[in-house]
């Protein structure tokens, strides 16, 4: 019997409010789809659009960003750059014809531990839905 | 120098042991590059097992560390504090969250202790590409520059000054007081003419502990928290400059007022008789009402909301100060035929409703309207208006007072540039939160208050100083050291094209331009490690300790092997 396919996510999250709002899920004890990978950042707006390139070449099927609600950023406006770095994301990634689709940014609060646990499902559903990346083998660079 | 990276697995009791199987985790971790030792234990963080880890530390010779456990969040500090005392660099340390965000999250052991493997190694890696970075100490000065002698600069220097503390107070007219100066007497319940704002005038001249300077201009500020240079220079006395230091910096630098003339609908300017606010309290200290001809009024409208919507923020303090001069004719000219044309009454604080009711019972009449215009009739005034049920009225009086909005003060765009201030919509100084952070701005060790932050009152400008005293007083405290943040932002002399993106995205003002080399430098000092620099730049200048691009695509590349 062929296994079930679980898809390989990255999530980028900024420490004081996703990251603490993605451990508020773990000590309620959430079920989070284990296909998310979490790396840890003081502020999203550390997010470079290379990081998300760089995740999908080493192989993830989906990209997460995550960061403060807009206005409750620790260094005020880092995730205002979040924002733009993700639509600046998208349109290029729309000018190579790549799926869209599996990148995704979302606010989550240090007390948002139920929203954390709603969103990475969704996501991690949807893209096993999508299936792998088809991008991750032939990716130029 | 060879790498010995020491593994450490905490059980947390049974709550990370019952949901890994952390033996097989060891197995597979174990033979990695440079690890060296991997281990397992019961409750790392318990005094034992501090005691425990910084002994094997030093033991095993350690050169790296990585303890899976529970989320950094939690004991990143802890055991940061054991590498310290076991002689290690804390930050050639990675703490992998193998509980909240693996255990507590995913039922299934096969599953979770897979991730975790992930995780662990991610974390091996990563810390194999780690620095030593050092924890640095500045000297911080507790003086206090306050710029502006109004009533929020005087609070804030009298809240500030003390035998550790020396303020320096800056105005630059040749007295303290501010806007007041202007004012006959202030609302009943805030006492007797203007004794509370002389005797705290009186008060700072006597404190020691506050240098007053009095028409003087700040020519320049630079620096950060704790250590700012600031060069000043005496306006009359042949523009002798002074220089001295700051540890903080307190704007109070107060507010202006709309020039009705820019709305000409007012007719101020035009139409005799038509006074402003401050020309009326004029007219009440030196005890005269009267017209241009001479003669007292027999009647007067009072026009709040002047330049409100031209403006598009209410003031706060006209409603009442105009109902203060209604009050102050009636008693002085009790014939006078009051009328209040007033948008929208603004009667915020609790003693207020009461004050304006007991307007009512002496006689003065309250009008809603809108459209105003004001027009020369014959010599008469004559205020033309839409009444609240929206018809056309109008009402002929001898004199006219209008009460025009707070606008920032003149200086407000200089004073904005020479410290990096932001400025709201409104073009008064922007708060560093404006529910969270009220007095505070993106400059750190900067603070605004009173007026020049917004329309208030004499209270809350007052709430406000001590509010910024506060936050003064509690970090810059005598003989105190500073510790800046450590992983900070560098810039690569090498790759900076000297564009200057960078200058705009950081919010906090801590990169600033080198003409001479023409590339960007950032003051570590003041950096706080958000790292929003780093992806802005075009040229891939900018680095951010401790969360490099190679730690990082590191990082994500063995999480996802
Ligand atoms: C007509 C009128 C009547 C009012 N009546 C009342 C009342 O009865 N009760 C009440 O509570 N409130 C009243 N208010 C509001 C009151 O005026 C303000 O709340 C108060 O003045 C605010 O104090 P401040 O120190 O913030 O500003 P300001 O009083 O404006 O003081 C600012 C000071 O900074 C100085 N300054 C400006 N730029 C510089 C610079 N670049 N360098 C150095 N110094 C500088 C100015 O010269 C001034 O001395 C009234 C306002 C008006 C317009
Ligand atoms: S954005 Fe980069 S290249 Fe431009 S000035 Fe800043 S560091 Fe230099
Ligand atoms: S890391 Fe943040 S605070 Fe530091 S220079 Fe960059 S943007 Fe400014």
């Amino acid at each position: 019997m062929e296994k079930e396919y679980t898809p390989q996510i990255i999530g980028f999250l900024c420490t004081w409010c996703s990251y603490t709002g993605a451990d508020l899920a773990g000590v309620s004890r959430l079920q989070i789809p284990p296909s998310i990978r979490v790396i840890r950042l003081m502020c999203s707006g550390r997010i470079d659009p290379l990081f998300v390139t760089k995740a999908f070449i080493s192989g993830s099927d989906g990209v997460m960003m995550m960061g403060c609600h807009p206005g409750d950023c620790h260094y005020q406006k880092g995730n205002y750059y979040t924002r733009r770095r993700y639509k600046t994301i998208n349109s290029v990634f729309e000018s190579l014809h790549l799926d869209t689709e599996r990148i995704f940014l979302s606010w989550v609060s240090a007390s948002e531990g139920v929203k954390y646990a709603h969103v990475t499902k969704e996501f991690s559903d949807k893209i096993t839905g999508l299936g792998p990346n088809p991008v991750k083998k032939e990716i130029f660079l | 120098m060879s790498k010995k990276i020491g593994v450490y697995i905490c059980e947390c009791g049974t709550n990370i042991s019952d949901r890994i199987d952390i033996d097989s985790l060891i197995e597979e971790i174990s033979s990695l590059e440079d690890v060296g030792v991997a281990k397992k234990y019961g409750l790392l963080c318990s005094p034992a097992g501090k005691k425990y880890l910084a002994e094997d530390i030093k033991k095993e010779e350690l050169t790296h560390l990585v303890i899976g456990a529970c989320s950094p969040r939690e004991h990143e500090q802890t055991f940061m504090k054991v590498c310290l005392e076991a002689g290690l660099n804390p930050y050639l340390f990675q703490m992998v969250n193998i509980r909240e965000q693996c255990a507590w999250m995913i039922s299934d052991k096969e599953a979770a202790t897979r991730l975790a493997i992930k995780y662990i190694r991610a974390g091996i890696k990563r810390v194999a590409l780690h620095k030593s970075l050092e924890k640095i100490e500045l000297e911080s000065n507790p003086d206090v520059l306050v710029i502006g002698g109004g009533i929020a600069g005087i609070e804030a220097s009298l809240s500030l000054a003390g035998p550790e503390r020396k303020i320096y107070l800056v105005e630059k007219t040749d007295a303290l007081g501010g806007m007041t100066n202007k004012f006959a007497q202030l609302l009943p319940h805030q006492g007797a003419n203007l004794s509370i704002v002389k005797d705290k005038i009186e008060q700072v001249n006597n404190n020691e502990h506050i240098e007053v300077f009095t028409s003087t201009a700040v020519e320049d500020i630079h620096g950060f928290l704790g250590n700012f240079e600031i060069s000043v220079t005496n306006q009359e006395k042949d523009s002798e400059k002074k220089e001295f230091k700051a540890g903080a910096v307190v704007v109070a630098i107060g507010f202006g007022l709309y020039d009705p003339k820019e709305t000409p609908a007012f007719g101020y300017g035009d139409v005799e008789n038509v006074i402003n606010a401050l020309e009326f309290e004029t007219m009440i200290s030196s005890g005269k009402i009267v017209l241009k001809n001479g003669k007292p009024p027999a009647s007067v409208a009072l026009i709040h909301c002047v330049g409100r919507k031209e403006k598009g923020y209410c003031s706060k303090t006209c409603c009442l100060y105009s109902i203060k001069f209604a009050r102050y004719l009636k008693d002085k000219l009790p014939n006078v035929d009051v009328s209040e044309f007033y948008q929208d009454l603004c009667l915020p604080d609790k003693s207020d409703q009461n004050y304006f009711e007991e307007a009512k019972k002496k006689g003065i009449h309250f009008i809603q309207s809108d459209e105003i215009e004001i027009k020369d009739i014959n010599d008469r005034i004559k205020v033309k208006y839409k009444s609240a049920e929206g018809k056309k009225e109008e009402l002929s009086v001898d004199m006219a007072i209008l009460a025009p909005a707070m606008v920032p003060s003149q200086d407000t765009p200089k004073m904005a540039e020479m410290l990096n201030l932001p400025l709201d919509e409104t073009g008064f100084f922007k708060e560093a939160h404006e529910m969270l952070n009220p007095v505070a701005t993106p400059i750190e060790g900067v603070f605004v208050v009173g007026c020049a932050l917004g329309p208030k009152n004499i209270p809350d400008s007052i709430v406000q100083s001590q509010a910024a005293a506060g936050k003064i007083l509690s970090t810059l405290i005598p003989g105190k050291k500073l510790e800046p943040e450590v992983k900070t932002a560098e810039i690569r002399e090498e790759f900076c094209t000297g564009c200057q993106t960078c200058l705009s995205v950081c919010f906090y003002g801590v990169i600033s331009f080198d003409e001479h080399k023409g590339i960007s430098i950032v003051n570590e000092a003041i950096c706080r490690g958000c790292g929003s620099c780093v992806g802005s730049c075009p040229s891939g200048a900018i680095k951010i300790k401790h969360f490099t691009y190679p730690q990082l695509y590191r990082e994500v590349l063995e999480a996802l092997r």
